[in-house]
């Protein structure tokens, strides 16, 4: 039924209307709810009749609300169409073919879309059919010979999603002519885009039968076609369809998980079709952006994936020298300058080669091996740039893999012979890639590599000393390039390696290799996650395949390659929907088809909207009822202050952050100032692993052997010493730790204490080496073999070389009887344990030079046999759990020992200093009794009438 | 309701405020001989004095051992000892444990506590305290006030209790919202057996106010029943006129036995109470 605008689709639901006036009526002779209310004394009151009990009036405003629910309630179910332009007058002739663009470009005005195809069938017979044929293809498509009756075509159409790939109307119109359909009117819904495939197609479609066309109203969509990245940022083009006005755009670069890192701006002209967004984004942040999105626009084309292809170098690390200590190493500086900017892989230089990167940096190797100098040479002519840093070796000797011949010594600038100071940087050259950078005043280089004197050199060199000698120079070689940096790339030579400087100089020398990267051929990229038609990240269904690396450049994406990221063994590589499009209006219609403008094709379903006004209505009606009841929780006082406290909390949660951080820094009185950390108090929330754990407490530790009740006893012997050395010294161990020699961090113990079972497993290789190093670089390793014996028998270390073969083991000797050790905390005759009279063996301290020594004489490695873990085991009440040879008295002797051993272990050789009290105190004058030559009454008396 | 601890707090801050109460051991001559001494001769069994043979004194009085040692008669005095019982009762409905404001004191709490403050200072004076229909004796002393706060709490008597043995002063505590008839039922056996006793008569500001407007459900606390009323504001004055006539009615009947009325509203401080409650209870020995 039809009336005016209106149509209805259950007219005979109006009836209800009539009901209206008895609702009135109703609604009129019904008092509101009464309040309720106790009254113990009603009792008084039982024989009492009121006078008047007529119902106040329902107020008349509630009575509205009641009616117009009841009203929208009545004619939404009447199910009426708000259609001006549907006319009943032009039925069509047969079934109904509704085209439909579902291309990633109709994303944008996918709803307005969708509502004009539910109501193509308006204003048609009862029982027209129609027929849906989607533009953009899929393996599944829709057949358009299916026949959809006039309830039906809104659920389907109201079930379809564009798609994030680009329409093909060839390809629709076969399948059109393939279900061999005569439709007797085409209702084609486009996007209104690409004219070039557009106009053809709607001629066709005009000779097939009477054609209607809605095309969206030029609100185009607007999509990223285009991106380009440098060092100092990124720049996004966006291209439109609409010119006829000014638009601006916000662009937002995304990280993997969403976050945004900037924002930017596109503005578009009148006229202009495209519009640049510029990001000044620091490389280090570039390299997280994972995407571009333009805030606010739907559709696959609005999101730019950016692959990790375009995003960072690769390079790799090869270093002259394997030293223990890797924070001193050369190759330290050069890994925390690049880790922001580029993938580092490290390792042997074969490897390295094969793995192709877009550089090498080698620090201080003089002369490769001819093989791989071939090897390498060979990178380099491909397009590889190689970097070396010079060093005491390369000034030994260099190969041919240098930029410019090199003098066989170095120059050592300033320093206590030399009448130079040393030099600053002076300049950068024109031509060299570090133009424009500046360097500080105050970076000093200290020592270098020269160039022989070369024709060329000058055109080589891309930073110059003041003195005008070269810093770095480079040559090209084949596609590739050669830089030498003249100093070490560490702080040994020069302090460059401090600065900023040295990070922006290796960034632009690694950019010098052939650029763009990844050339690979090989390998399959396969859909990692991709973008639906509205431009949201899903996972990819079934139907998306893998890519060969091959076809990436001219692929054009469809169902089998929807944009989205693909992953590979390069890395992962994008497919974006707008990479490359045109995005232009089609305006040239065929003249038979009638065009529907905005206002014409629309219609709107009221029904909904009033239903949902009705049910509305009737819960406002609910809560106004209820709050005249009085039963509605009004906010009183101790909801209020229930809500202020929240409000508070809220404030203190967001304000304790800020009030901790702006609590200056207080030294701690024992701390000495060193560095700012020390002595404040160490914050740690949440787990922390085993080694931040260890590093934040002193502790001592232990290595199992994997017998269980050896470990027991080591546990719980450690335990003992801690306690101990809790209660009488100074040292307040926490609890200690067992450690695994292969995996776990040592440094972070100041000993570690094995107590060797009968039956132990030798550590493996690797652990031992792991131990060497460990002695090496400082730490201490307490050996028990819980073997005992008499006095007579002499110690037996035979297990610890199947154990421990491979420990790097000076040469030993019993503990000298003047030895720090007997007097480090106490004095101590001898070291007991559970066996008595037993030697300890250290360190031999007379043997090697003494800076060959390690840890200024210090033994590292202390051996025993007198079972000294057991003797200070104790339960976890604090009693001691084993027997002792000697009972308490050599209990307490074992636990002086563990006492002195612990402060061996952390003073080292400071109580040593104390056998020079007794001379010390003699110069002092307080050792009169002595028999040196130094005499308190030789010294010459001043006559200062004191007492004589 | 209050639980015992915090009902005893109570009753002891209020029994501290309210002098200690006395009475008059003359109007008690004839009840129960007990433990409490009157501090001045009479029947006993503690010694209280000598004194000189008077003329009407009866010769079979005459301290013999005393007056042998010397010239003159003596007589020997006891020191008075007296204690009367005093018996509670505290409305246990729902109605009664009821409050019109959730910051005020149930009327029933108000009465406990009043009950129990004036309970401990009569045990204290050495009367004889318990609740009435709790089945446990009358006692004094310690463990008296102790019992008669639990009791007071407990007992549940859905019928108003007999009347005791032996003769007692009752205290009723209620609402007395019952039709007067019916109170009288129930108080007549108690007033046959004593004409001292004392009716508590609490009720609730709102219960006097009787401040509703509007359509207004009222529902009886403890009963299933309701009324609905379209405008309160109309029933209003009827009400009030109905509860000052139920209240008058109420002092007839107590005065008609000889009782005391004593009427607190929740709103005023329970010292009020306190007060008027000892004031009633020291009244009993002035008339004889």
């Amino acid at each position: 039924m039809m009336l005016g605008p209106f149509l209805f689709g259950a007219p005979l639901a109006l009836i209800g209307l009539i009901a209206l006036p008895v609702i009135w009526y109703i609604l009129r002779a019904t008092p509101p709810a009464p309040k309720e209310a106790d009254l113990p004394s009603l009792r008084l009151l039982d024989d009492y009749t009121a006078q008047e009990e007529e119902p106040a009036r329902t107020p008349w405003w509630i009575l509205l609300l009641r009616l117009v629910a009841a009203a929208a309630a009545i004619i939404g179910l009447s199910q009426p169409v708000y259609a001006p332009g549907a006319s009943p007058a032009s039925e069509s002739s047969g079934p109904v073919l509704v085209v439909l663009d579902n291309g990633w470009t109709s994303a944008a005005r996918w709803s307005e879309m969708r509502t004009v195809a539910a109501s193509a069938l308006d204003g048609e017979a009862r029982n027209t059919p129609a027929h849906l044929l989607l533009t953009a293809p899929r393996t599944l498509n829709v057949d358009p010979a299916e026949r959809l009756s006039k309830t039906e075509l809104p659920q389907r159409v109201n079930s379809l999603d564009p798609v994030s790939w680009d329409v093909d109307r060839a390809n629709a119109l076969e399948r059109l002519d393939a279900s061999g359909l005569q439709p007797g009117r085409i209702f084609w819904i486009t996007d209104g885009l690409t004219p070039d495939t557009a106009i053809p197609f709607a001629r066709d479609l005009a000779a097939r039968a009477p054609l209607s066309i809605y095309a969206a109203p030029p609100r185009g969509p607007v999509a990223i076609t285009g991106l380009s990245s440098d060092a100092e940022g990124a720049s996004v083009e966006l291209t439109r369809a609409a010119l006829a006005s000014d638009a601006t755009y916000f662009v937002s670069a995304l990280t993997l998980d969403g976050a945004a890192i900037g924002t930017a701006q596109a503005a578009f002209t009148e006229g202009n079709a495209t519009a640049l967004a510029g990001f000044d984004i620091p490389a280090a942040a570039l390299a997280r952006v994972a995407r571009f999105q333009i805030t606010g626009a739907d559709g696959a084309g609005a999101v730019w994936l950016w692959d990790s292809s375009a995003r960072s170098r690769r390079v790799g690390l090869v270093s002259g020298d394997a030293t223990a200590q890797p924070l001193l190493s050369d190759m330290h500086y050069v890994r925390k300058a690049l880790e922001p900017f580029a993938s580092i892989t490290e390792g042997d230089i074969v490897d390295l080669i094969a793995a192709n990167p877009d550089a090498i940096i080698m620090t201080d190797i003089g002369r490769l091996s001819p093989d791989v100098e071939a090897d390498v040479a060979a990178w380099v002519e491909k397009g590889g740039a190689l970097i070396r840093f010079a060093g005491p070796r390369m000034a030994a000797q260099s190969d041919s893999l240098v930029p410019t011949p090199l003098r066989r010594s170095s120059r050592a600038i300033g320093g206590a012979l030399t009448w130079e100071e040393p030099q600053s940087i002076g300049s950068f050259p024109d031509g060299s890639p570090f133009a424009g950078l500046s360097a500080p005043e105050d970076l000093k280089i200290r020592q270098q590599v020269l160039a022989r004197p070369d024709p060329e050199l000058a055109n080589r060199t891309w930073a110059r000393l003041t003195d005008g000698s070269p810093l770095v120079t480079a040559a090209p070689r084949g596609q590739g390039m050669l830089v030498l940096f003249h100093v070490t790339a560490g702080p040994d030579w020069s302090d460059v390696s401090y600065s900023g400087l040295f990070v922006e100089m290796l960034r632009r020398a690694i950019a010098a290799g052939r650029g763009e990267a990844v050339a690979d051929a090989e390998g399959t990229y396969s859909p990692d996650i991709v973008l639906n038609g509205y431009g949201r990240l899903v996972s990819p269904d079934s139907s998306a395949t893998p890519v060969a690396a091959a076809d990436f450049a001219d692929i054009t994406p469809s169902e089998a390659n929807p944009p989205g990221l693909y992953r590979g063994p390069a890395g992962t590589r994008a497919i974006n929907a707008g990479d490359g499009a045109t995005i232009r209006l089609m305006t040239d219609w065929p003249a038979s088809a009638r065009l529907l403008g905005d206002a014409e094709a629309r219609s709107l379903r009221l029904g909904g909207p009033l239903l949902g006004l009705a049910g509305l209505l009737l819960a406002i009606d609910l809560i106004v009822a209820l709050a005249i009841a009085g039963r509605l929780p009004l906010p009183g006082r101790a909801s209020q202050a229930v809500i202020g406290v929240l409000a508070l909390a809220s404030l203190g949660v967001i304000a304790a952050p800020s009030a901790d951080a702006q609590q200056p820094y207080r030294p701690s009185p024992y701390g000495y100032g060193i560095s700012p950390g020390y002595g404040a108090d160490i914050n740690v929330k949440g787990e922390i692993d085993k080694a931040t754990e260890a590093a934040l407490d002193m502790r001592l530790a232990y290595i199992p052997t994997g017998d269980a009740s050896v470990d027991r006893a080591t546990l719980a012997g450690l335990r003992g010493l801690s306690l101990m050395l809790y209660r009488r010294t100074s040292v307040e161990p926490a609890e200690p730790h067992e450690v695994n020699p292969e995996t776990d961090a040592l440094d972070v113990y100041p000993v570690i204490f094995i107590g060797l079972s009968d039956a132990a497993a030798p550590l493996s290789a690797d652990a031992v080496r792991r131990l060497n190093d460990y002695l090496r670089n400082g730490g201490a390793l307490f050996i028990d073999t819980r073997r005992g014996g008499d006095a007579a028998s002499t110690n037996n270390f035979a297990d610890l070389e199947r154990v421990l073969s491979g420990l790097d083991t000076p040469p030993l000797e019993p503990v000298p009887t003047d030895h720090v050790l007997t007097r480090s905390f106490y004095l101590l005759d001898g070291f007991p344990g559970r066996y008595e009279n037993r030697r300890l063996w250290i360190e031999s301290s007379g043997i090697g030079e003494k800076t060959e020594r390690r840890g200024d004489g210090v033994s590292r490695l202390i051996i025993g046999d007198a079972d000294y873990l057991a003797a200070w085991a104790v339960d976890e009440r604090g009693r001691p759990i084993y027997s002792v040879d000697g009972g308490d008295e050599q209990r307490e002797m074992a636990r002086r020992f563990g006492i002195n051993l612990i402060m061996y272990v952390l003073t080292g050789n400071y109580k040593e200093d104390q056998v020079h009290i007794p001379a010390l105190l003699e110069r002092l004058g307080q050792g009169d009794e002595g028999e040196d030559d130094f005499n308190i009454d030789d010294i010459p008396r001043i006559q200062d009438g004191g007492p004589q | 309701m209050m639980d015992l601890a915090a009902l005893r707090a109570e009753a002891e801050l209020l029994a501290r405020s309210l002098p200690g109460l006395n009475l008059k051991a003359r109007a008690a001559d004839a009840a129960h001989l007990g433990a409490a001494g009157r501090k001045r001769a009479g029947t006993g069994e503690q010694f209280w004095q000598y004194r000189h043979y008077a003329d009407e004194d009866a010769a079979q009085r005459v301290d013999w051992r005393k007056s042998a040692r010397g010239d003159e008669l003596f007589v020997r005095e006891t020191e008075l000892e007296t204690a009367r019982t005093v018996l509670f009762w505290c409305d246990q409905s729902g109605s009664f444990n009821w409050t019109g404001q959730a910051s005020r004191i149930t009327k029933a709490d108000a009465a406990r506590i009043a009950m129990l403050a004036a309970g401990l200072l009569l045990s204290k004076a050495g009367e004889r305290i318990g609740v009435l229909g709790s089945g446990r004796p009358a006692s004094f002393g310690r463990a008296a006030g102790e019992r008669l706060a639990e009791d007071l709490k407990q007992s549940s008597s859905a019928n108003f209790p007999a009347p005791p043995r032996s003769q007692a002063i009752f205290v009723i505590a209620s609402d007395f919202y019952d039709p007067i008839e019916s109170w009288r039922d129930r108080l007549a056996n108690l007033a046959a057996r004593s004409k001292e006793g004392i009716l508590i008569a609490v009720s609730d500001p709102l219960e006097e106010d009787f401040p509703w407007r509007g359509r207004t459900r009222f529902s009886r606390p403890g009963a299933q029943l309701f009324r609905i009323f379209g405008r309160a504001e109309t029933v209003r004055d009827e009400y009030l006129t109905r509860f000052d006539q139920h209240f008058a009615a109420l002092e007839q009947l107590a005065a008609s036995f000889g009782w005391q009325l004593v009427r607190h509203s929740t709103g005023n401080h329970l010292l009020k109470l306190g007060a008027d409650l000892k004031a009633a209870l020291e009244t009993f020995g002035a008339r004889l």
